[in-house]
């Protein structure tokens, strides 16, 4: 197959302070092809692709364009020469509307002065139709669905007469379903003669879309394979450099008696609008229940319901029995016996700025033995945490290090610690390994695991698909602020997939 | 919480509705025991009053609960003032409430707040709190008077101390946005530093004595066809309160719009809004945040500053220490107020000018019968900012990345 | 939840976003360098100014030092005599230290909360009002010693009142308060001015003195606190450097061993973990407010039963005190050692640029004006030098880049 290089980059090196994040790396993109960069978080392909944007600036190495050496100083460079990015988080601004996002910094105007937001509307309008794509230039960016955002993300790099695009992990925020319309997308731009690069971390979308695949890891380049031939497995051994167990093996649960029950609970958020619309779940002693869904449908405000950091509109959460008031605070929950392993543990789970030792303390400081009458006793602080840090292996310091210094793998088995010691009747997981290298992942799946077979009730919300599928006993899907579907294990990424867009959409073939 | 109109009213009758002609009938309250209408029955307040109390108890009852609550207390204050009106003199009340010259006051003391607040709105459009907008308009203040009095004219004299306060912007600028310090805290260092250097200045070039007197001053513009326009009453009124204006005060009128629409009718506005909403998203479409959020603050300080200017050149021909009193933070309450928009700010920077002038001019009327009160009323406008501030902050929206320094990779 | 894409852009992951966090983020990494760097570089460019209006720097700045009594270090050890000038300036200086330890105390503990307190002005004069109206006003029905242990202590509750509105209206309705307390700053120079001003409720009640706008003495009440060294017919030192001292440690011991600390800190560096951490925020803001008032309010308690005695509607216009307090906890890194440390360096600076300065070596207006410039200097650097630390500390240890950790390179 010999298709004209478009782009090649050749030896690239970036260093971060701390991290060599790319570590010569050479890549190349053949014109018409979807070519993948694979790898998992920290591996350098973001890096990579904001160098090629011209965001960052290599240490070394070169990049040619159909040919020609180049060196971008910024976007701007880069978008002349023809590339357009996707951004994971999009590069839009919210209070603009569709047509204002995608005519920046290159508007028309009259007279030279005056913003001619008639033209702007118009050429919006013909290049969606010219693409297959269906969007009101004149919505707000927040109005719109993420999927449009997406669309209007690309919208912009084709404005600007791309006829290289990258995508950074664009599924993330998307459904299975609106997953495959952006692939259906994609092959038609590559059928106008679109070269796209295409970032993620997903063996199964990779190997459905890709032509070629790059895998990287810890700043190198492993191989770059043909789709032919590649595996599941041979890639996620390529990624991590072993063999890696893509499901956790677990004994079957027993579980005991009920501990967390919601009752019909509503939730509105802080604007006031209902995200929870009649949640009803149990949760039992000694199994793991997880909820599945894509962001935005209500995970969060239940999560933040159940844990008290959200007052609930009605409905009634009963823990081991008793029933919660309306209002009850954090610190009530923490006390009726909720554990909560936060989803963004950088701003909830810890403060940076205090000490391993402090951190510890976070629930606790104002009860004996950590005080008495207001007054800390921080011996008692400290030998608490090196219990903890000995027995969750928490690397990277001491009681009387900061928080700031560790890992985030670190990070999250000190907040996991912290609230698995408090023994709490049911444990409420948030995203527990986002961010997390695939050693962290592993332990703390296996840590949730042992917790369950201790007798703990654990609930578990995660974005990843996979994760809920292999750490759950039970598995509830939440669409639009309902359960929707409940499943025992045995259930496949595809039944749930339609069932977290509402069942109503048909998988497009 | 109930739908307590029929469907068909419904439509037309909306608690927001309500609420907002309550909000109205609390205005009048006090505003009839006034001149020209002088009602002097406490019945007629109270009846408005009241009426102002029900409408707004019926608004937070279907749910529109700011504009309800406003009414409400609008009510009372109009009650409790409508009955001190009742009760005060009639000639107290001319005085106090000639409304030509209410309103000429009104946009004197308004126009330095006016100009600040653009300045305001620039620079926190583009992402950077600007808190010192007081020591900008210091700046502009003292180096104005100067420039005017050493150049002889005032049109060179404002633009001194425009320079002058673009430079502190500037500074501003580069510590904010190359050093990503914090901008609270540099704005508040622009502050002192601005108090410290212009009352240096002001020791070291005039010594023991005052500006000297006879500075050229800037010229008022006459509208004498205003006083023609019949009936009489209309005419007076017309032409006291705007036949007399000085000429910067209309320059301000024409930078709000020229303001309003760079910011929303042309491209540079919008990079500058992308600047202060999302400047990553900004900069990938190759637009060079630092760039812009210069311009911005390097403004702001050039707007503050001819603010500051108008107060010694325009307003007292003069330069005391530390003149600017607050001023600079009252129009920051006016943008955030005015929800960062020229005209919003306009708005309130008028209602603060008001609120100075009436404590003014109750100082004069009443200075007799009340001691101290003078001194006294000039709190009215920090605590009416205090209470806008209070009242309107919680809600507003902000530019999405105001305050947050930007790192170029 | 995961920032929907379209959410507001996160904050780099792990960097702090308060000022507190800020703050305190750089401070560990460099120790007391940082601090004495900035000094040195704004008396450097103190010395630039002084240059350029054609005095010699090092003499003036050696006339400053010997205005504040530094030279009795090395000079005059050991001598208690106050008739000796350079002793006595030490005293002097030893006086505003005092005073200055308090109002920085006052900003310090709203910056471990994360809050900018610049209201410490407006809280000291109302602890001026309130100290002055128990010493002089009420009758001495109760002994002198407890008389004055009560107007200190109301006192030091009027400045906690005073700060606490600000803190209800941010806890409330997110009112930020740099607005609200400055605002509250000028409401109370203004209330001062009357109660002390012309027939105002606390003028004074001397035959021939009716239009003097100063209070009554709190010493002629026989209300004060004892002097500690000096002469009571100039002004001395008295026992309340005690009560600074004590307001110190107590300072230390609350933040660092206290859960009412513990809270103030967590607040100050992630308020969403602190809340998640059961701690109400609220109430948190509320109460550092409170407290740093109350700081405010002893150090206008202090100055008035200390040495000042009356108080006039001319010392509230022209107090600074508030204001340098801010300097002075940002330059000691609002911890209780760096508070002393500076205020004893502000206050030197404050008194060795004024009272003490001989006029041949340099004029004290302009000197007085330079010090304000320096303390605006040194909060202008504060901001800046963390970045200077930023960069020194990516070279020197392992820094997690926020690019790392989690966002996936």
């Amino acid at each position: 197959m010999s298709r004209p290089t478009v782009l090649e980059m050749r030896g690239i090196v970036k260093q971060f302070p701390g991290v060599l994040a790319n570590d010569d790396v050479s890549f190349d993109l053949a014109r018409g092809e979807v070519h993948a960069l694979l790898g998992e978080n920290g591996a350098g392909k973001s890096t990579l692709m904001n160098i090629l944007y011209g965001l960052y600036k290599p240490d070394a190495g070169e990049i040619l364009v159909s040919g020609k050496s180049v060196s971008f100083s910024s976007a701007k460079d880069a978008i002349d020469s023809g590339l357009g990015m996707v951004h994971q988080h999009f590069m839009l601004i919210p209070v603009m509307t569709v047509a204002e996002n995608i005519v920046l910094a290159t508007e028309p105007t009259r007279r030279g002065v005056i913003l001619d937001y008639d033209t702007a509307r118009a050429r919006v309008r013909e290049l969606a139709l010219q693409f297959g794509f269906a969007i009101d230039p004149d919505a707000k960016i927040e109005e719109i669905s993420v999927g449009q955002q997406q669309r209007v993300e690309i919208l912009k790099a084709l404005y600007r007469r791309a006829d290289i695009l990258i995508l950074d992990e664009p599924t993330a925020v998307l459904t299975p379903q609106e997953a495959t319309e952006l692939f259906g997308i994609l092959k038609g731009l590559q059928r106008e003669g679109m070269s796209i690069i295409f970032i993620s971390h997903k063996l199964n979308e990779v190997l459905e879309i890709a032509d070629r695949i790059t895998v990287l890891r810890r700043g190198r380049k492993i191989d770059t394979v043909p789709r032919e031939g590649a595996t599941e497995e041979g890639l996620a051994r390529m990624m991590v450099g072993r063999e890696v167990l893509l499901r956790v093996d677990k004994p079957p649960a027993t579980p005991g008696e009920v501990v967390l029950e919601l009752d019909d609970v509503h939730v509105r958020d802080d604007r006031g609008i209902e995200q929870v619309s009649g949640v009803s779940l149990q949760v039992r002693a000694g199994e793991i229940v997880g909820i599945a869904g894509v962001d935005g449908n209500g995970q969060t405000e239940l999560i933040e319901a159940i844990t008290g950091l959200l007052k609930r509109e009605s409905g009634r959460i009963l823990v081991e029995g008793r029933e919660m008031s309306t209002n009850a605070s954090p610190l009530a929950m923490l006390e009726a016996g909720v554990g909560h392993i936060p989803e963004d543990r950088h701003r909830y789970g810890l403060i940076l700025d205090f000490t391993l030792a402090e951190n510890a303390a976070l629930h606790d400081f104002r009860y004996p033995p950590d005080s008495r009458f207001g007054w800390l006793r921080p011996k008692v602080l400290v030998e608490r945490t090196r219990r903890l840090i000995e027995e969750f292996d928490v690397r990277g310091g001491n009681p009387q290090t900061k928080a700031r210094n560790l890992s985030g793998g670190n990070q999250q088995k000190l907040v996991a610690a912290r609230e698995v010691d408090r023994d709490p009747r049911v444990l409420v997981a948030a995203q527990p390994t986002r961010g997390l290298d695939v050693g962290a992942i592993e332990y703390l799946h296996r840590r949730l695991v042992e917790e369950r077979d201790a007798g703990r009730a654990i609930l578990l919300v995660s974005l990843e698909l996979e994760e809920v599928l292999s750490l759950s006993d039970r598995i509830l899907v939440m669409y639009e602020g309902r359960i929707v579907a409940e499943h025992a294990t045995g259930v496949t990424e595809e039944e749930i997939g339609v069932e977290m867009l509402g069942g109503q959409r048909e998988a497009v073939a | 919480m109930t739908a307590m109109a029929e469907p068909l009213g419904a439509a037309v009758v909306t608690p927001k509705r309500v609420g907002v002609v309550g909000f109205i009938a609390g205005m009048l309250a006090f505003w009839v025991a006034l001149p020209p209408i002088h009602a002097r029955s406490i019945v007629v307040p109270v009846i408005l009053a009241a009426l102002a109390v029900a409408a707004g108890v019926y608004a937070v009852r279907g749910g529109s609960v700011r504009v309800g609550w406003s009414a409400i207390v609008l009510g009372f204050i109009g009650l409790g003032l409508g009955y001190l009106a009742t009760r005060s003199s009639v000639g107290n009340l001319e005085i106090v409430f000639t409304w030509s010259t209410l309103i000429a006051s009104m946009l004197v003391f308004a126009t330095p707040l006016m100009f600040a607040s653009l300045g305001g709105i620039f620079s926190e459009r583009s992402g950077v709190i600007n808190i010192g907008l007081e020591g900008m308009m210091l700046m502009g203040a003292f180096w104005g008077i100067w420039g005017a009095d050493k150049t002889g004219n005032w049109i060179t004299g404002v633009l001194v101390g425009m320079a002058a306060g673009g430079l502190l912007g500037l500074l501003h600028a580069f510590f904010s946005v190359h050093l990503r310090a914090d901008q609270i805290i540099g704005g508040t260092a622009i502050n002192l530093m601005a108090i410290g250097i212009t009352g240096y200045a002001f020791v070291q070039l005039y010594g023991t004595e005052n500006i000297p007197a006879g500075v050229s001053e800037i010229p008022r513009l006459q509208l004498s066809f205003l006083d023609r326009i019949p009936p009489d009453t209309v005419g007076n009124f017309l032409y006291g309160a705007f036949g007399r204006l000085s000429v910067m005060i209309w320059i301000g009128f024409l930078f709000v719009i020229i303001a309003h629409f760079v910011m929303f009718k042309t491209p540079l506005g919008l990079r500058l809004r992308s600047t202060g909403e999302h400047p990553r998203a900004a900069d990938t479409v190759g637009i060079s945040v630092y760039a812009m959020r210069y311009f911005g603050v390097t403004l702001s300080g050039v707007l503050a500053a001819a603010g500051g200017a108008f107060l010694s050149v325009g307003v007292i021909s003069s330069f005391n220490e530390n003149m600017t009193a607050g001023r600079g933070f009252i129009a920051l309450a006016a943008v955030i107020a005015g929800n960062w928009r020229p005209f919003g700010s306009l708005f309130f920077a008028c209602l603060f000018g008001f609120s100075t002038a009436l404590a003014f001019r109750l100082g004069d009327a009443y200075r007799d019968s009340v001691a101290g009160l003078d001194v006294l009323a000039q709190m009215l406008p920090y605590v009416l900012t205090l209470i806008i501030v209070a009242g309107v902050i919680g809600k507003s929206m902000p530019p999405a990345s105001v305050g947050r320094p930007y790192t170029k990779q | 939840m995961t920032d929907a894409p379209t959410d507001r852009p996160p904050p780099e992951r792990g960097e702090p976003t308060t000022t507190a966090g800020k703050l305190r983020l750089k401070q560990k990494a460099g120790g007391i360098i940082p601090p004495i760097l900035t000094a040195i570089f704004a008396f450097f460019i103190g010395g630039l100014v002084i240059l350029a209006s054609g005095a010699n720097p090092f003499d003036a700045y050696a006339g400053i030092l010997e205005g504040a009594g530094i030279n009795w270090f090395w000079d005059h050890f050991g001598n208690t005599d106050v008739l000796d000038l350079s002793t006595f300036n030490l005293t002097q200086t030893l006086l505003r230290t005092t005073t200055f330890a308090l109002t920085g105390l006052a900003v310090a503990f709203a910056f471990r909360c994360g809050l900018f307190n610049i209201g410490g002005q407006g809280q000291y004069t109302m602890g001026v009002v309130v100290g002055v109206w128990v010493g002089a006003y009420w009758s001495d029905a109760l002994p002198a010693g407890i008389h004055v242990v009560v107007g200190i202590v109301l006192a030091g509750l009027a400045g906690a009142l005073w700060a606490g509105i600000a803190g209800i209206l941010k806890a409330t309705v997110g009112a930020h308060e740099v607005i609200t307390t400055i605002m509250l700053n000028w409401i109370a120079f203004w209330f001062a001015s009357y109660c002390f001003g012309q027939g105002g409720p606390l003028q004074n009640t001397r035959a021939g003195s009716e239009s003097v706008p100063i209070s009554d003495s709190v010493y002629d009440n026989g209300v004060f606190i004892p002097i500690l060294w000096g002469d009571e017919g100039l002004q001395a030192l008295h026992y309340g450097i005690f009560l600074a001292v004590a307001a110190l440690i107590a300072f230390y011991l609350v933040i660092n061993r206290t859960t009412l600390g513990y809270e103030v800190r967590a607040v100050g560096f992630n308020p969403e973990a602190a809340a998640y951490g059961g701690i109400s925020v609220k109430k948190n803001f509320f109460l550092a407010m409170a407290i740093s008032g109350l700081f405010a309010g002893l150090a206008a308690a202090v100055d008035i039963f200390g040495w000042k005695y009356t108080a006039g509607t001319l010392d509230v216009q022209a107090s600074a005190v508030g204001f340098v307090g801010i300097a002075v906890a940002l330059l000691g890194r609002s911890t209780a050692i760096g508070v002393g440390l500076a205020a004893f360096i502000f206050g030197a600076l404050d008194y060795g640029t004024t009272r003490g300065l001989d006029p041949e070596v340099f004029d004290p207006t302009l000197a007085g004006n330079l010090s304000l410039m320096i303390q605006g200097l040194v909060v202008l650097f504060v901001g800046a030098d963390l970045l200077i630390l930023y960069l020194w500390s990516l070279r020197r240890k392992r820094f997690a880049s926020p690019r790392m950790s989690g966002k996936g390179a």
